[in-house]
């Protein structure tokens, strides 16, 4: 099984936090997932992560309709922290509003994290893929 | 010595005789000359006795020597009349006569010869033929006639022009009855019947414009005058012009058509029409611009200028217009306008310019043409103000219906993830966790569903019956509903509302707008301070604006504003939020035709402005 870190889920969503913990229990090995409620949450935790020089997330599963910030917002904030490592960036959503694959094509190339977009529900074998690190 | 003493007393008889004489013998040489040949010829160094008659006048017509030949045969014949120059140089003319000379014993001696002075008639003879050559001259060109109708013999003479008029053979005979005749029957020849009557009787005179039938059977318009000439006191004759003036009756007449054609045109115009002259002076207005500048003469409006009529703002970029469209020759062709009037009155035109060009080819003013496009123009804004509620409202849908796909698209997400999980779990209780999860996921479901509903309850039923609410009592009653969760957050209300504010407006909309207000007060209310809400209202127009101020948390406008009203948006972790209730109430507020606006400074309150229509 492929050994990852540490992983970050964000989602309002509980059922949705509990799906991708279960799901990554039979594709993964990582030591660390940690779930938020909203961009901020993360975002605040990542931020304080770098100037404690603690470890970063390697994959952060990302919904876009969240209550403070959502996706968008902590995507807007994250791509310009300064990290050096390349993250992967699975925007999660049940959205097919075009705006929102604009939004993705937008950030894609204003950063060098890597950015997948996904629609819900997510299969084992896509979970496979977007947990593959470069 | 008898003859000599003879010959002297006649020599100075002959002197003496008071019109130039010559007396000549047989040979034509002459025997005497009276002294006014001197005066006559102006020349008193002439010697006439003893000359021969030819070499004193060698310009004399030679035919005149055989006519004196036969004169001194004894037939004396006429001889005519000599012209030639005086001394300074006039014309001068002589008649000159003879008679034989015959002494006492009836024998021929030879011939008298006398010599009148008949310039002046000789001048006036030719004066009248060269009035009479102008006068036939100017009757052929200005088809003017002359006629004569004498009382005496009854009878009626037509110059050749006055025939032609008639198209009678130039031999015609008119008669007065004749005459008259030819006159159009009804109106023309009971004018000059009277006319003739008068003239005859009274002795006035008349100058008419009437209508003959020629007698080709043409019609046509005359100009007749007659004056009666009298002799010894009595009207003996009428005389009088007779001119054609067919092509100028014609010609007038259907200039009269033209403008009178061109006047009804122009009056009857739905446009405001208005000629100016090269100081924007206005010469010409038609009805509809009389009516829009609201007078009823239109000379009262002529000489005006823009600066007479319009404020000086309006006036001024009208004459602006008006110099460059005459200075450019090039018209200005349906160019949106507003006019504002001195009362204030606003109408908005669709005007032309046009210059107006002299032979030359320089402005002499300018037609102006103007519609009234005021009610169009509203019609317009009407419209478009249509498009953009219903592009606003299209926008609205198309977010609502991504909501609900997203919504509907989550939980269902959901629902395949756990049942998938479901049936390759193994472990009961594991089973148990993801059937607990299943019942969660319906719950949600039907939560979304519950506000959905709700949303488009309200999107649907924008037409319910507005009533007119106190505004303040209406608050009071929502405190008084809400007054266990208000008493439990110690939230402190200040109702400033006057007494007398009514609003019409959905009864429920304002009782779940007013009740959003408060526990959103008491939801983000500031965890330092006891919250306090203060409701207060301001005329704004034609809206009823209603202020609600409270001391909470506050919001970022600058990042959330625009999601502030949007549905499923919340911006505070706090477990109550649900997004729903500003989406739901701006809705509200905007099917009641009103609109809501926001002020906040985080961590200081936040300030709703709701407008009631």
């Amino acid at each position: 099984m492929r050994k990852i870190n540490f992983i970050s889920i964000v989602d309002d969503d509980p059922i949705m936090v509990f799906g991708i913990k279960k799901m990554l229990n039979s594709t993964v090995e990582c030591k660390v997932v940690e779930s938020y409620n909203n961009g901020n949450l993360a975002l605040e935790n990542i931020k304080h992560s770098i100037t404690k020089n603690k470890p970063l997330p390697e994959i952060i599963f990302l919904d876009i309709n969240m209550p403070i910030m959502d996706g968008w917002q902590f995507l807007t904030e994250f791509i310009t922290l300064p990290i050096k490592t390349k993250v992967k960036v699975n925007i999660v959503t049940s959205s097919i509003d075009p705006y929102d694959l604009t939004q993705w094509e937008f950030f894609k190339n204003r950063t060098h994290h890597i950015i997948t977009f996904n629609n819900k529900p997510i299969k084992k074998q896509k979970m496979d893929d977007i947990t593959k690190i470069a | 010595m008898l003859k000599e003493k003879k010959t002297i007393s006649t020599s100075f008889l002959v002197k003496q005789l008071p019109t130039a004489t010559l007396f000549v013998d047989m040979k034509l040489n002459i025997v005497y000359a009276s002294d006014k040949l001197t005066s006559l010829f102006c020349d008193n160094r002439i010697n006439f006795v003893g000359q021969s008659l030819f070499t004193l006048f060698p310009q004399l017509n030679l035919k005149w020597k055989d006519v004196l030949i036969e004169c001194l045969k004894g037939t004396s014949n006429y001889m005519g009349i000599q012209g030639f120059k005086d001394l300074s140089g006039n014309e001068k003319f002589h008649e000159w006569s003879n008679a034989t000379w015959y002494d006492s014993e009836e024998n021929i001696i030879g011939a008298i010869i006398q010599i009148n002075d008949v310039s002046s008639a000789i001048e006036s003879d030719m004066a009248l033929e060269k009035a009479n050559i102008l006068l036939k001259q100017q009757s052929e060109l200005s088809k003017i006639g002359v006629w004569e109708y004498d009382l005496q013999n009854s009878t009626v003479s037509w110059c050749p022009m006055t025939k032609t008029i008639h198209e009678v053979p130039l031999d015609y005979e008119p008669t007065i009855d004749t005459a008259i005749q030819y006159y159009k029957e009804g109106h023309s020849r009971n004018t000059i019947s009277m006319a003739v009557f008068e003239a005859t009787d009274k002795g006035i005179p008349w100058s008419l414009k009437l209508q003959i039938i020629t007698a080709k059977g043409n019609e046509k318009w005359i100009m007749a005058a007659g004056k009666p000439i009298f002799e010894k006191g009595k009207i003996a004759r009428v005389m009088g012009t007779f001119q054609d003036i067919n092509e100028q009756v014609l010609s007038e007449t259907k200039t009269k058509g033209d403008a009178k054609l061109l006047k009804t045109l122009i009056d009857n115009l739905p446009l405001n029409v208005f000629i100016k002259d090269r100081d924007s002076k206005k010469i010409l207005v038609n009805k509809s611009e009389c009516e829009y500048l609201g007078v009823t003469d239109a000379n009262e409006l002529l000489d005006k200028t823009d600066f007479d009529l319009y404020p000086f703002e309006t006036a001024k970029l009208s004459r602006d217009e008006d110099l460059k469209v005459m200075e450019t020759l090039k018209p200005i062709l349906g160019q949106e306008s507003i006019s504002i009037k001195n009362d204030g009155t606003e109408t908005a035109f669709l005007s032309s310019k046009i210059p107006l060009l002299d032979e030359n080819g320089c402005a002499t003013g300018l037609v102006g043409i103007s519609l009234d496009i005021t009610n169009l123009k509203q019609k317009e804004q009407e419209l478009r103000s249509l498009i953009n509620v219903t592009s606003l409202q299209n926008k609205k849908l198309i977010n609502f219906a991504h909501i609900v796909s997203h919504n509907l698209r989550s939980h269902s997400a959901n629902f395949s993830m756990l049942l998938d999980f479901l049936v390759n779990e193994k472990n009961e209780k594991e089973k148990d966790k993801i059937v607990d999860m299943l019942t969660q996921a319906s719950n949600n479901l039907l939560k979304t569903l519950e506000n959905l509903n709700e949303v488009v309850t309200l999107s649907t039923n924008t037409q319910a019956k507005k009533e007119s609410v106190n505004l303040r009592s209406k608050i009071a009653s929502i405190q008084e509903n809400l007054s266990n969760l208000i008493a439990t957050n110690k939230l402190n209300i200040i109702n400033d509302v006057s007494k007398d504010i009514h609003i019409q407006i959905v009864p429920a909309y304002l009782d779940s707008i007013l009740m959003n207000f408060i526990t959103n007060g008491v939801k983000y209310k500031h965890p330092d301070r006891e919250p306090i809400l203060k409701f207060n209202t301001e005329k704004k127009g034609e809206y009823t604006l209603l202020n609600i101020e409270d001391n909470g948390l506050g919001i970022d406008l600058e990042k959330y504003g625009s999601k502030l009203f949007g549905m499923y948006k919340t911006f505070h972790t706090n477990k109550d939020s649900r997004g729903m209730g500003l989406y739901i109430t701006k809705n509200q507020v905007e099917a009641m035709r009103g609109k809501i606006e926001v002020e906040s400074k985080l961590g200081e309150g936040t300030k709703f402005k709701v407008f009631f229509k």
